[in-house]
């Protein structure tokens, strides 16, 4: 798959997710997101901290909506008024749009991850423009060093607590941290140098096993970005409807211009192979 | 041999920016085609030279420069290093800090696309040099799960894929099991033979005795012609650290039954060891196989996942793989006096920072230093204040002759006092020289190697 055309779908994604406010879009977009990343994501990729990440995060929206909205008809049990904020009855309009507003955050999270679950970071990074390749290889490199930093913080850390070292108080902790800042300036001098003596920045460059544009990727290319500009303007002329639950909850509005638009973002499953 | 000239420095001085003296000053000095063995002390100036051939020095790290070097017609003064990475290729000491991209492949056509070589020729030459570097198998792999020597291997590689007129490799050996390091000395080998400059400094010589070539020696930035390369031996040291333990020997430490390994892998397994005051152990075994692990379990750093660790009550010295995890504090004397904070005043530390040569170093930062000079600097780090359990991992990395010796007899010093040292190593030669005991590890085990007896 040529890492362009992944954007071109998370991009769509990420904007039809954000584009309304009805559950049943989003759930679409959050669908057919979970399906890209089972069917494509990288052997070395694991979904579970994503997916406890988003749970909470959609636990979280909505407990606080639930218990800090107090609007709506039907209110299921009611806290004391002495209590701040939180005191009111506590309905289920606000607890339906909390939740709502969790799956539109989840699916927004889940339309961008492929890009870092699919794609190797470099071969996004190497997608970029050639007027961007500097800053490019930059930040690749930058991505490379992530783990050795990690791992000297580690190694500094252990080697510092075998002499003695246990810090009680935060005035401590420079101790380990400025070796770990020293050790990976070092680290990216010594990288530079290296990079310098392989030829870096002596003119134009090519790419190592560019991805061609494949007839799957000019498709998802096209399907995608359109499927997302019509979902917008369906919804900006009011064709696609938004949902509301307040005062009363009711059923989402559902179009079927606007499901299908989601659906089109089901093909990069479809067509792309791992 | 051939005698056909690659470069030259002719009345050559370097002196770095915020060098006192000169780190270079070369009278006059020709590599020729086929192998050059650098040699030198720690800090002698070994690596200022490597870098003179492809302009590292000066353009990369700035400084003063006078005479005349020329590397393959090009004037090194007035070429980029970028413009003769095109001829010539650097292979640095540390191969973590060499890759660019996050696998194998990628990471070895780094440099032709630097030179915008067609995507074509481009997968070509990839495999060509994976093959003559011998890891065709690794190719897909991702560089962060390769060992130190399929990662030295990885940067030869990419060195290899530009075909290079020059090859440059500074302490390419110094992180490398037995056959880790052969598999690199018969690449440069058949390089050389194939008429290709191939200039390595390297301590590990006994490694380079089958190589024919040209020797010079580096002596505080001095270039002098030596003898051919040869085999070289521990000196006085090894006399004196060959001496069995002789006092009666408590356990310091004892592994029973362990698994161990990170992130909750096991890498070795039904481990049951133990180790006894005034006893030198060695860990060998091939990169990879387990010896840091076991050290880290001994250590108490790695939380073992089955079996007993017991250790003796008393401070648990460790030497991890990087002397730079230790070092940070401003001064070689400031490092000694942080690890014996507390302690009662002793004549320990200034003995053994005289007994490693780091006296005329006490006052640097230990950043300043060469990689053997600090590798010298953070044992005496973590052996100032008589630890009860010493743990040295790779101890004689980037070392030369005379520092290996200094390491013996401090080591021989604390087996004398009653501390216990298990020492991870791939140098044979101090093996021989200190070793009570050796545990050869790997193939996810550690089993005790039978006592060579002394002639």
């Amino acid at each position: 798959m040529n890492p362009r055309a992944l954007a071109a779908w998370s991009v769509s994604g990420i904007t039809i997710a954000l584009a309304t406010g009805n559950p049943v879009y989003r759930v679409l977009v959050l669908l057919c997101a979970l399906n890209l990343l089972v069917a494509l994501r990288r052997p070395d990729a694991s979904l579970r901290g994503l997916g406890v990440a988003l749970l909470v995060a959609g636990l979280i929206a909505t407990a606080v909506t639930t218990l800090a909205s107090h609007t709506g008809d039907h209110a299921f049990l009611v806290l004391p008024s002495s209590i701040p904020v939180l005191g009111g009855p506590l309905t289920v309009e606000a607890a339906f749009f909390g939740a709502s507003t969790g799956v539109g955050i989840a699916a927004a999270v889940l339309a961008a991850a492929p890009l870092s679950l699919v794609l190797m970071p470099n071969s996004l990074v190497d997608a970029l423009p050639s007027a961007l390749a500097r800053t490019g290889a930059a930040i690749g490199t930058a991505l490379n060093m992530i783990p050795g930093i990690a791992r000297s913080a580690t190694e500094i850390r252990d080697a510092q607590r075998m002499r003695g070292w246990r810090p009680r108080r935060v005035r401590e902790w420079p101790d380990l941290a400025v070796p770990v800042v020293l050790t990976a300036l070092e680290g990216s001098i010594t990288l530079a140098e290296a990079m310098e003596a392989r030829g870096y920045g002596s003119g134009a460059r090519t790419h190592y096993g560019a991805v061609a544009w494949a007839w799957s990727d000019i498709a998802v290319c096209v399907v995608a970005p359109a499927a997302a500009i019509a979902f917008v303007a369906l919804r900006l002329a009011d064709v696609i409807g938004d949902w509301y639950p307040f005062p009363t909850i009711s059923v989402p509005p559902v179009n079927g211009f606007g499901v299908a638009c989601c659906l089109a973002l089901a093909l990069p499953a479809l067509v792309w192979r791992r | 041999m051939n005698d056909i000239t690659v470069a030259s420095l002719e009345h050559f001085m370097y002196r770095y920016p915020a060098g006192g003296t000169n780190a270079l000053d070369v009278a006059h000095l020709r590599i020729h085609e086929g192998l050059t063995l650098v040699t030198g002390a720690s800090g002698s100036g070994k690596s200022s030279l490597l870098r003179v051939f492809n302009g590292l020095v000066p353009h990369f790290h700035g400084g003063t420069v006078g005479g005349r070097a020329e590397v393959l017609d090009h004037d090194v003064i007035t070429t980029a290093t970028r413009v003769l990475a095109a001829q010539v290729g650097f292979v640095f000491q540390d191969p973590e800090l060499q890759s660019v991209y996050p696998t194998v492949e990628r990471d070895i056509a780094f440099g032709l696309e630097n030179i915008a070589m067609a995507p074509a020729t481009m997968t070509q030459r990839v495999g060509e040099a994976l093959d003559e570097a011998g890891i065709a198998h690794l190719r897909s792999r991702a560089v962060a799960t390769l060992s130190g020597g399929e990662r030295q291997r990885l940067a030869l590689a990419g060195v290899l894929a530009m075909r290079p007129r020059m090859l440059v490799l500074d302490e390419p050996l110094s992180q490398l099991d037995e056959d880790g390091a052969y598999s690199v000395v018969s690449i440069l080998g058949t390089l050389a033979r194939a008429g290709i400059a191939v200039v390595v400094a390297e301590h590990r010589l006994e490694l380079l005795a089958s190589l024919d070539g040209r020797t010079i020696a580096v002596e505080a930035g001095r270039v002098a012609d030596g003898a051919a390369a040869g085999r070289r031996r521990l000196g006085n040291a090894a006399i004196i650290a060959g001496a069995q333990r002789s006092i009666a020997a408590t356990m310091a430490w004892e592994l029973d039954d362990v698994a161990t390994g990170p992130a909750r892998i096991p890498v070795v397994e039904g481990v049951s060891l133990a180790g006894h005051s005034g006893e030198v152990i060695a860990l060998v075994g091939p990169n990879g196989g387990g010896k840091t692990t076991l050290l880290r379990t001994i250590a108490g750093l790695l939380r073992p996942l089955a079996g007993r660790v017991d250790r003796a009550p008393g401070r648990v010295a460790f030497l991890p793989q990087n002397p730079m995890a230790l070092l940070h504090r401003a001064s070689v004397a400031a490092e000694v006096a942080w690890t014996v904070r507390g302690d009662a005043p002793s004549t320990d530390a200034t003995l053994l920072i005289d007994e490693l040569g780091l006296t005329h170093l006490a006052a640097r930062d230990p950043r300043d230093l060469s990689t053997g000079e600090r590798q010298r600097a953070a044992i005496a780090a973590v052996l100032a204040g008589a630890p009860r359990i010493a743990l040295l991992d790779e101890p004689t990395r980037g070392m030369d002759d005379a520092a290996r010796n200094a390491l013996c007899c401090a080591v021989a010093r604390m087996r004398a006092a009653g501390g216990s040292i298990v020492i991870a190593t791939h140098d044979k030669n101090l093996v021989a020289a200190l070793a009570d005991r050796t545990i050869a590890v790997g193939a996810g085990s550690a089993r005790e190697l039978a006592p060579v007896a002394v002639a």
